[in-house]
């Protein structure tokens, strides 16, 4: 076993290390692969975004929701409805489809002031379901263009930055969502990262380990809980316009706009390690990495894969995703960002720094 | 031969080892008593002997070894544990908590719930309300009971004085004396309350940390200075 | 008068699907205390079950009790080889495990039964279009009158089963303190994978009274009863199997008279909606559901 000093020369070598990694397969992704592969990791993204949104609130604070799908629609459709009707540029759309999911956040947090547990779950599901039915409500055609959805949203032509050359047609439109996409992604870390380490983020741990202690130690439920769920919106509703402007539609059925997507997001999250700040982001590469190679299996009919399902009237795709994940569950119940510190646990000791000699901030 | 001979017990938590390797018994119809700090082991020790928790070392019990014997498998043998605090079942009615502790019997227990309603009064009038809405003395009662309706030779009791008035106390503890002394009912007892246990039991085993530190009988015990001094607190 | 007589029936026949399956879900829950997301699609395949034997030329009723054991074993052996593993470990695993479940499943089927013809599976009671009876005026059909009557038959045996029977006695008290009833003697594993399959055999039934009523079975029939029946064990209390029947014929009642006497702003496409809003206001005043007790907290 290997043991470093936290902040010592060598602790800052792997960190840079790991940036340099980081870094080149992030350069190399948008330059050498496929438009179609490109769009898959801007896939990635999108739930990365929305999974650590949701870690915010279920992974730190513990207070469970299946409703992130609606932040998410909330998102697209704000964003649909500025471009299609009020001629807006996508770009802009961001800003107000966070304050807007913000808002809804804060009021859908309401219950969780006074319902927990598994009632709390059930509301927001209940909020997952509502959101599409209201969509497609007839009574708010007007606005939403009830199931038909709203369609051209995407970039027409993609704006310039310099730093990204010139981008045309169908790639450069990939390769702009795939950079405007990791742009949200850092900009999500970055703000769950500072909310973690916060002041705020010590109150949101404290409640969820034990809400009436943190009362007690002089918590503020209300305001910290509808504080993290209207932020937790915000951030879902980035994900939401992304994925809006990658697709160009939004419609009541869309991918995570209905409880699926809730489910997704949860899936992510824990399957990647809930409260973790790097978990929903190992967990959102891990679920389209296995979405995208369970997706073909069984319809072209070769090898053993052919011969287990072939008979099968439907690609087993789904019924994989399920045996993987529960393999996952009894391999690593806290996710694999949780099973990955164990592991290198035996292999590299971080001493931390002793209390109090950290450089005053 | 002892009816529970326990021989270098080792359990824990998890990778936390708790108990490091006791020594006990208990004689036919002897009343024992555990003796310890808070976070001792007692507590441990009670749920390591009835099988709540992994175990390792060798418990014997009426001439059989049940070290790997399920717990839900020795009420049927003979063991009946009331667990520290919270030994009833609150949703159910006193009625039914009764019966539930005749589970793994077959014979007809009318004439023993009577039986218990006439010990405990308290319990008869309040036969169909709920165990939760109980008071803590009325539960510790219920709870004892409870364990009586399997008709158990050893009965585990995790300090049964728990939270009562000392006039309560005095009333469940004449209980027990009574039981091991008119119808051989060994008892293994955990008790902070030195002096009332050394009075009604026959020998002692001091626990610290997770070992057996003295044992021996209730009056040497008593009137060892030491001891007395560091356990007993006079 | 009439149409109040029309919804209350079609309310009543309906609800009692929901609270066959909103049954299930809080036996589950008092048992292990787990959400079982998978409740639904289990029924569902039961159904196909069900179906299938039908299909081989078993008779029907024969097919449903062959479904419902079908049904209990699943349940049962889901609870034993994954739930419990994955439990030991992580809770929030469990909730994965049972998302995991609800996709398998659903694949599950599609694999199997899905590029059928829509199936057909027979109703269990006469559904002619003259099959029905009029009362106050309303028609209740022979088939909801049949549906209302099995589904009432067999939560009264259910109840039956937790009151009077010793292992019923044994439910409630692994439900009510896990610790001791290990302490009393009563085997938890058995009782709490029983628990599973009781719901397991509950929602086979449900789903093949919903899919005769539906008429055709496809992999998404069990999803929008899965979602009513939550409701009901929501708004029941999740740890009250009375409060989880009655919460399921009234969220049925409701959202027939919410439909048919606001047709223009509620009407059929949101009446669910209409339904859950309603369940949200009373959540707020009753934080556990109507009948639940306050001390639920587990997910
Ligand atoms: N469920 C548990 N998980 C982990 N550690 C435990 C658990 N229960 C007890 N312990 C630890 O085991 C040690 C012994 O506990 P135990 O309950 O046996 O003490 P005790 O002697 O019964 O104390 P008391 O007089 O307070 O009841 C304590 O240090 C405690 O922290
Ligand atoms: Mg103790």
């Amino acid at each position: 076993m290997w043991k470093i000093h936290e902040g010592s020369a060598r602790h800052w070598m792997i960190r840079l290390l790991g940036v340099a990694v980081l870094a080149f397969v992030v350069v190399w992704i948008p330059t050498q692969m496929s438009s179609s592969r490109i769009g898959q990791v801007t896939d990635a993204f999108i739930l990365m975004i929305a999974a650590m949104s949701l870690n915010l609130v279920l992974g730190f604070t513990g207070q469970i929701s299946i409703g992130h799908s609606a932040f998410f629609g909330v998102g697209g459709y704000t964003a649909a409805i500025l471009i299609k009707d009020h001629g807006w540029s996508p770009g802009y759309t961001f800003y107000v489809a966070a304050v807007v999911a913000f808002v809804v956040g804060c009021v859908v947090a309401l219950p969780a002031l006074r319902i927990r547990g598994i009632y709390l779950a059930l509301v927001t599901l209940a909020v997952a379901v509502l959101f599409p039915t209201l969509v497609r409500w007839k009574k708010l055609a007007w606005l939403t263009e009830g199931s038909m959805g709203i369609d051209s949203v995407r970039y027409e032509d993609v704006p310039v930055w310099p730093i990204l050359g010139e981008l045309k047609g169908r790639e450069g439109r990939a390769v702009f969502m795939f950079w405007l996409g990791l742009i949200i992604v850092i900009v999500t870390y970055l703000v769950c990262r500072g909310i973690v380490k916060s002041r705020f983020g010590r109150a949101l741990v404290a409640i969820r380990d034990n809400e009436t202690a943190a009362a007690v130690m002089g918590v503020n439920l209300t305001t910290t809980k509808v504080l993290v769920f209207g932020v937790s919106a915000a951030l879902c509703a980035l994900a939401g316009v992304l994925s809006t402007l990658k697709s160009g539609v939004i419609t009541p059925d869309g991918q995570y706009v209905t409880l699926l997507g809730s489910i997704v997001f949860l899936l992510v999250m824990i399957v990647g390690g809930a409260g973790t700040l790097w978990g929903p982001i190992v967990g959102g590469l891990v679920y389209v990495l296995l979405d995208n190679t369970t997706r073909d299996i069984g319809t072209n009919d070769s090898g053993i894969l052919g011969t287990l399902f072939g008979w099968a009237d439907q690609s087993p795709a789904t019924l994989i995703l399920g045996l993987v994940l529960v393999i996952i569950m009894f391999a690593a119940p806290y996710g694999l960002v949780g099973l990955a510190k164990r592991l290198s646990r035996k292999v590299v000791v971080v001493i931390p720094r002793p209390a109090g000699t950290a450089k005053p901030s | 031969m002892s009816l529970l001979e326990v021989r270098q017990l080792t359990a824990g938590y998890g990778p936390v080892e708790v108990l490091h390797g006791i020594d006990l018994d208990v004689e036919q119809g002897e009343m024992v008593v555990i003796l310890g700090a808070n976070g001792a082991g007692k507590t441990t020790t009670m749920r390591a002997v009835s099988g709540m928790i992994p175990r390792s070392g060798s418990v014997m019990f009426d001439g059989v070894d049940i070290t790997k014997t399920n717990a839900e498998k020795l009420v049927g043998m003979g063991i009946a544990h009331v667990p520290q605090g919270r030994g009833t079942f609150p949703d159910l009615t006193v009625l039914d908590n009764l019966r539930v502790g005749a589970y793994s019997r077959s014979a007809d227990i009318s004439g023993d719930i009577e039986r218990w309603f006439e010990v405990f009064p308290r319990l008869a009038e309040r036969r169909d309300q709920r165990a939760g809405s109980l008071s803590g003395g009325e539960q510790q009662m219920l709870a004892i009971a409870r364990a009586l309706m399997s008709h158990p030779k050893l009965l585990l009791c995790d300090e049964p004085s728990l939270g009562l008035a000392p006039l309560i106390t005095q009333e469940v503890f004449e209980v027990l004396k009574k039981l091991n002394n008119d119808e051989g009912l060994s008892v293994l007892l955990v008790e902070q309350n030195a002096n009332l246990a050394l009075k009604v039991a026959k020998r002692v085993y001091l626990l610290e940390t997770g070992s057996v530190v003295a044992s021996g009988p209730a009056a040497e015990i008593a009137s060892d200075d030491a001891i007395r001094k560091a356990y007993l607190g006079a | 008068m009439e149409r109040f007589f029309q919804y209350l029936f079609d309310g009543l026949s309906l609800g009692s699907i929901y609270a066959l399956l909103a049954l299930g879900l809080v036996v589950v829950f008092r048992g292990t205390g787990h959400l079982n997301f998978a409740q639904g699609e289990m029924a569902m395949i039961c159904t196909f079950v069900v179906w299938q034997f039908n299909d081989w030329g078993i008779p029907l009723v024969v097919s449903i009790i062959l479904g419902m054991i079908v049904g209990f074993a699943l349940g049962a052996g889901v609870e034993a080889t994954i739930i419990r593993g994955v439990a030991k470990k992580s809770q929030a695993g469990v909730f994965v495990v049972s998302i995991a479940l609800f996709l398998g499943l659903n694949s599950l089927a599609a694999m199997v039964w899905g590029n059928l013809p829509p199936e057909q599976l027979p109703g269990l009671f006469p559904d002619e279009p003259d099959d029905f009876q009029r009362i106050f005026g309303a028609v209740w059909r022979y088939e909801y009158i049949g549906v209302l009557a099995v589904a009432l038959l067999l939560m009264g045996l259910l109840f039956l089963l937790f009151a009077k029977t010793k292992f019923g006695l044994a439910m409630r008290a692994v439900a009510s303190n896990p610790e001791s009833a290990r302490l009393a003697g009563i085997p938890t594993g058995i009782v709490l994978a029983s628990s599973w399959g009781i719901a397991g055999a509950m929602g086979a039934l449900s789903g093949t009274l919903w899919g005769g009523i539906v008429g055709e079975l496809n992999a998404g029939l069990m999803f929008t009863v899965f979602i009513y029946a939550s409701a009901a064990a929501t708004l029941g209390g999740f740890d009250s199997p009375g409060g989880a029947v009655v919460a399921g014929l009234a969220i049925g009642v409701g959202e027939q008279f919410l439909a048919g006497y606001f047709p223009g702003w509620i009407g059929q496409e949101m009446k669910l909606s209409a339904a859950l809003l309603t369940i949200f206001v009373v959540l707020l005043i009753k934080p556990s559901g109507l009948f639940g007790s306050t001390k639920v907290e587990r997910v």
